[in-house]
């Protein structure tokens, strides 16, 4: 991680956050190749080092199930916060758009870390409050766009 | 002398003879050499076809497709990309008309 901290440590001390990244593997991923997919049971959080990470959902175009383009993930920003969030489970597919590196830190072994190093865990947990958060916001926010459609389409 | 011309008049025959043989298998053979492919090329060419004649070369759910699927997801991404923008927008600064500002997503126009 040698540019920006990762959005998950932003705030924390760079030996700790060296610390924390260093509970985790690296995993490189060939462009088109699957982290993971919807539904799939979540053990760890990502953070992308290097390359682009795709979140995709399924819909049915022309009567066919096609991935569709929900978000994005560059160096330095998180995906996969649904490991440390019950039920545990992946609500996206997450594909890697062009070659990529990500680090996957366990969820066994953050919480490890976190009880060992509470003011580490209380500053990542912040920092995916407001990750998570900001999901929500552009979530709702989109969904209402779209109700206004809705509502537009069925007033003719 | 009329040795030479029965010679002559044999000869005229004989090739008279194999030219109508020629002929004959040739014209045999040729049924059998054209493909069903060669035969529907050597047929006029119809702007519509029937209904019956597209029916088995046509594929389920094709005819009614004016854009290729690649080119409909393109425009799906496109779309929520500008969704996405535009919920930023509406974040920065949150107001109702930020909230329902126009797309130019060709997806809802």
């Amino acid at each position: 991680m040698a540019t920006a901290p990762a959005d998950v440590l932003v705030g924390i001390a760079a030996e700790e956050a060296e610390q924390v990244l260093a509970l985790g593997s690296r995993i490189a991923l060939s462009a088109g190749q699957v982290l993971f997919s919807l539904g799939d049971a979540a053990h760890s959080l990502y953070v992308v080092d290097r390359g682009r990470i795709a979140l995709t959902l399924p819909m049915t175009v022309r009567d066919k199930e096609q991935d569709v383009l929900v978000e994005e993930r560059s160096p330095g920003q998180s995906l996969g916060w649904s490991a440390l969030v019950s039920p545990h489970r992946f609500t996206l597919k997450a594909t890697a758009a062009v070659d990529t590196e990500v680090v996957a830190l366990s969820r066994a072994a953050l919480f490890d870390h976190f009880a060992a190093h509470p003011a580490v865990g209380y500053a990542v947990t912040r920092n995916l409050s407001a990750v998570v958060g900001h999901r929500l916001q552009i979530m709702q926010t989109m969904w209402l766009r779209e109700v206004q459609r809705v509502v537009e389409i069925s007033q003719g | 002398m009329e040795m030479f011309l029965m010679a002559a008049v044999m000869s005229l025959l004989a090739v008279a003879v194999s030219a109508v043989l020629f002929a004959a298998a040739t014209r045999d053979g040729r049924p059998e050499a054209t493909s069903p492919a060669r035969r529907a090329a050597a047929e006029p060419q119809r702007f519509f076809a029937s209904a019956a004649d597209a029916a088995p070369s046509a594929e389920p759910g094709k005819q009614a497709e004016g854009v290729p699927v690649e080119a409909l997801l393109l425009q799906i991404e496109h779309h929520i990309r500008l969704e996405q923008a535009a919920a930023e927008s509406f974040l920065h600064t949150p107001s109702g008309q930020s909230l329902h500002s126009r797309t130019t997503s060709r997806l809802v126009n």
